[in-house]
């Protein structure tokens, strides 16, 4: 019971301090009480017994204040004292407290928003059941220019069939399905998917169930899975909606399960998958079937339990080497499986850049530690009589320390506090401008484990905080600063040493201004860049033909001719076209292999990315016509056919003579083999689609008429506002057939924009970094040329006495300061030099030696280094030469 | 060395103390008085290591203090030994046995 004891005691030193004290007293009276008489019982006097019992009894002040030092009260009030103390000191300097709390909440903040990130990403596991047994696998295509590329479907057999160490292995690939009941069809980018896929993943439904066997039975109707966001707005969250029957793709189709709100498909970016998949169906058991030309599939495995992840891999690596030795056709010659950790590879992309924004946090944090101690030792130097006379009166030096960690203390409580809320205010804003490739980080939350990280980081800075000071303290000896008028005994040593922090903050500032300037210059080339195309002024929307009563070429070319006469005819329209793929779009690529006519070794085919288009496509979107012509209406399905190639296409097979005429083998039907032959009647400047800063692979385009692809993507080129068009748009394609989905309208720029934003989001981050870095290096700045400042105080006195002007005694001060800043530029600026060339591949047309860059970035800081200094310069300038002399 | 005979000393008052409780309870003068008794006059304790003592003790719980009467009448703050004492006064006394023959140990060695 000895906790209840204390407990009690605890509670009576605490809440009853007075009744402790008097209950003491009233003791040790009665002792003496008690002992005087005992001492008159053996015969002394009144008097003698008396002062024979005090001796006894001692010093009763003395006995109090060892009994009260027992007490926690004691040591609550002395830690209340210390508080009171600390706040008072940091009242007493509002501004540098005001610094220091910002600074650090600042730092905590940032720090503490971009762990989140990591925490969110990369450190909790996938939402899925025993997630680090999933493996993605690819297929390394290099030979033919994509070492990520999809599966087939017989290869997926050949995996199921060979593999013994997983328990499955589903394959996905992204679609898009219609739904065409109800008065307002729609398009859902969809995921076709084996039926043991969601058991794969380990994913379950919210409510019914995710597919099982017999769902692709050919008796049974087709069953969808829809995700949370479409039953809520679409069906107002009706639990009926599972097991009823709607219609998808013009068929009635059952539907078995809503997913949780949660789930979220979360495989590598460049699977071409999308996170928000709106609706899974089921692949039909044929595409398993499909020709082995045709990868398109996006296999997932589930390791069986205890198997590790080498061992898979090799398994894996097996069965593919297999696979290239038994059908070595073009580009599969030397193909290779490999299967990676799906969080691993997930996450792959993200996690340098991740990484790197994590250290320059820590780092910019480290500064700004760094700074912030700088300011406690220049304020603890300036307090340096103050604590000696404490000292000399008897103040032990672990008294003093306490103070100064709780004045650490405070000021990283509140700071800590102020960084969670900078913190949170980040996170909004990081996700606000996040590009679309980043869309995961929307899911960050400032959990449990960001609030200890926040926490701990707090703390240590605080303790921190609380040494730096010390580090003075140690040094103070009474009589030196006493005797020696209170100035400071920090040597020479500890200025230099401040000087080269000072140096080191302004280098690493000039070096964040001067990449981020290199990095806003190539965005602005971005910007200008000609892709191949002008998307100024032009208007997209997508249209399914899925579920339309039209069947078969001859109807469905007869209707897109219509449609685009009519959308032609809307006012303030100067063109119009369609394509399969809009360029910087994420729906599924289509690779076409192709092969110059007269060859016949299938290994020697080529890859490029085919696009089928309507005429008008290329004239709306003005890309430019090289050589030969553009497709027109006479290009018909049943017409000789025909395709026009890009300028590297055309440079690869024909580099020394014209492309016009010559014969091409490819697959515009989508079989994935070069079997039809096709002539070139056009050559277009290649178009970039992929990358903004790249071209990247050849183009082949089909006349649509020839190669029916369904959704296609219209293009109106308008003279007037975009919105207004898209009005008559719908209007004309209602009055066409009103049950046709029309979805994502917007501007063909706004494609452009997001292929940019990652860009622009690195530029708009390397400036917050640099502009953070800075305002840490001003402050840096400010505090070492106000600590020298104040430490030559009586060395101005004399000068004044000796006949100096103020402006002389300022410009002491300046010139120190921007000795420091200019030393720090120069060195900033080959670092530059050297870091611009690291990020080379970020810079887009510009040199990394682009000298504005390097002029601007200078004197940025020389600027806000001088500024920095000023205050501590014209306080000199006011310092008067008799008080200063006299504080000697 | 000055500091750790004192604080073999604070060691020993408070283990004379609990034992001292262990045969009752007492007030402060009555505790001193015990252990004078007993020791034959060796261990003098004078109030002003006591009543320090005894607070201590009662802060980490040892032993009890309530206002009640001595025997002769007086009002005075009574101590009894705790649970957690007669705990304590078993490790102490385990550890004085040890310390004591350690020492004769030493002492006897030619």
């Amino acid at each position: 019971m000895r906790i209840l004891a204390r407990a009690r005691a605890l509670y009576r030193s605490v809440m009853r301090r007075k009744q402790v004290e008097r209950d003491l007293e009233d003791e040790l009276g009665s002792a003496l009480q008690e002992l005087t008489e005992r001492y008159e019982s053996r015969g002394l006097s009144p008097d003698a017994a008396r002062r024979a019992a005090q001796s006894d009894v001692g010093h009763i002040d003395l006995i109090k204040e060892e009994v009260r030092s027992y007490g926690l009260a004691h040591t609550f009030d002395t830690l209340w004292q210390d508080i009171r103390q600390a706040f008072r000191g940091l009242v007493r300097t509002p501004a540098v407290g005001a610094v220091i709390v910002l600074i650090f909440a600042g730092g905590v903040g940032s720090a503490t928003a971009i762990f989140s990130l990591v925490n969110s990403l990369l450190l909790e596991p996938l939402p899925y059941r025993s997630a680090d047994r999933l493996v993605f696998v690819w297929q390394d295509l290099t030979a033919a220019g994509y070492p990520r590329a999809p599966l087939a479907g017989p290869e997926l057999e050949d995996l199921r069939q060979h593999g013994t160490l997983f328990s499955g292995l589903a394959g996905i690939w992204a679609n898009t399905v219609a739904l065409t009941d109800g008065p307002e069809p729609e398009l859902l980018r969809s995921g076709l998917v084996t039926q043991d896929f969601f058991e794969v993943l380990g994913a379950e439904a919210m409510l019914g169930r995710t597919f099982r066997a017999g769902d692709d039975g050919p008796e049974t109707p087709p069953a969808i899975l829809l995700s949370h966001a479409v039953w809520k707005r679409r069906y107002n969250s009706d639990p009926r909606l599972v097991g009823a029957r709607i219609r998808v793709n013009g068929r009635p189709t059952t539907v078995v399960g809503i997913m949780p709100e949660s789930f979220a498909l979360l495989l590598p970016q460049d699977a071409a998958i999308p996170d928000d998949q709106q609706a899974w169906v089921l692949l039909g058991r044929d595409a398993l079937t499909w020709p082995r030309q045709q990868q398109f599939l996006r296999v997932v495995g589930r390791m069986k339990p205890g198997v590790e992840l080498a061992d898979a891999q090799r398994e894996v690596a097996a069965i593919g080497e297999q696979v290239g030795r038994e059908y070595s056709d073009y580009g599969k010659d030397g193909a290779k499986f490999y299967a990676v950790g799906l969080q691993a590879d997930a996450t792959r992309e993200i996690r340098p850049a991740l990484l790197g924004l994590f250290a320059a946090v820590c780092l910019l944090l480290l500064i700004a530690c760094v700074n912030v101690a700088g300011l406690l030792i220049t304020r603890a130097s300036s307090r340096h009589h103050d604590t000696a006379v404490r000292i000399a009166v008897g103040a032990s030096r672990l008294r003093l320390f306490r103070q100064c960690l709780a004045e650490g203390l405070i000021l990283s409580a509140i700071g800590g506090c102020l960084g969670l809320l900078v913190a949170r205010a980040m996170l909004a804003a990081l996700v606000s401008v996040r590009p679309p490739a980043l869309a995961r980080i929307d899911g960050t939350v400032l959990d449990m484990r960001v609030f200890s990280f926040a926490a701990v980081l707090a703390i240590a800075w605080g303790v921190m905080f609380a040494l730096a000071p010390l580090t003075q303290l140690v040094r103070t000896t009474v009589l030196s600063v006493l005797r020696g008028g209170g100035r400071g005994t920090a040597g020479p040593a500890g200025s230099r040493v401040r000087s080269g922090l000072v140096v080191f903050q302004v280098a690493i500032s000039s070096v964040l201004l001067i990449t981020s300037g290199l990095l806003a210059k190539g965005f602005y080339e971005l910007q200008r860049t000609k892709y191949g195309f002008d998307p100024e002024h032009v208007v997209t929307f997508k249209l399914s033909l899925a579920g339309s009563r039209l069947r078969g070429a001859a109807p469905i070319a007869a209707f897109s001719t219509e449609l685009r006469h009519r959308l032609a005819a809307i006012p303030g329209v100067t063109a119009v076209g369609a394509t399969s793929h809009l360029p910087f779009d994420t729906v599924p690529n289509w690779g076409s292999p192709y092969l110059a006519a007269h060859e016949s070794d299938e290994t020697r085919a080529g890859l490029a990315d085919a696009r089928s288009i309507t005429p008008g496509y290329f004239e709306t979107v003005a890309a430019e016509l090289m050589e030969g012509r553009w497709f027109t209406d006479a290009d018909a399905y049943n017409s000789l056919p025909v395709t026009i190639v890009d300028t590297m296409l055309a440079s690869r097979l024909w580099p020394t003579e014209s492309a016009i005429g010559k014969q091409v083998k490819a697959g515009p039907a989508t079989t994935g083999r070069p079997d039809v032959t096709l002539t070139v009647v056009g050559v277009v400047r290649h178009i970039r689609h992929r990358e903004v800063t790249r071209d990247v692979r050849e183009q082949i385009y089909f006349p649509a008429q020839q190669s029916l692809r369904n959704p296609m993507a219209y293009v109106i080129r308008t003279t007037t506002d975009g919105a207004d068009v898209m009005v008559s748009v719908r209007s004309v394609i209602a009055k066409l057939d009103p049950t046709l989905p029309i979805y994502d309208a917007r501007p063909l720029e706004s494609y452009a924009a997001h292929a940019r934003a990652t860009r622009g989001f690195t530029m708009v981050l390397a400036l917050a970094f640099a502009a953070s870095a800075l305002i840490l290096a001003t402050i840096g700045i400010y505090g070492v040329t106000a600590y020298n400042a104040a430490q030559r105080r009586s060395e101005f006195g004399v000068r004044y006495a000796l006949g100096a002007q103020p402006r002389q005694v300022a410009g002491l001060v300046l010139r120190n300061a921007v000795l420091l800043a200019a030393v720090g530029v120069a060195i900033g600026s080959f670092a530059a030099s050297v870091a611009a060339q690291l990020i080379r591949v970020q810079l887009y047309h510009v040199g990394p030696s682009y000298l504005p860059a390097y002029a601007i970035g200078a004197a940025t800081v020389l600027v806000a280094a001088v500024l920095a200094a000023w205050i501590p310069a014209r306080r000199a300038a006011r310092i008067s030469p008799i008080e200063s002399l006299r504080a000697n | 060395m000055a500091f750790r005979s004192t604080e073999l000393l604070k060691g020993t008052v408070d283990l004379l103390i609990l034992r001292t409780l262990e045969l009752g309870p007492r007030h402060g003068v009555a505790i001193a008085d015990r252990i004078a008794q007993i020791t034959r006059n060796t261990f003098v304790i004078k109030p002003g290591s006591l009543f320090p003592a005894l607070h201590r003790l009662e802060a980490d719980g040892f032993i009890l203090g309530e206002w009640g009467e001595t025997p002769e009448g007086r009002r005075a703050r009574v101590y009894t030994l705790s649970a957690a004492g007669k705990k304590q006064l078993g490790i102490e006394k385990r550890n004085w046995e040890r310390i004591s023959v350690a020492m004769g140990q030493v002492l006897e060695a030619e």
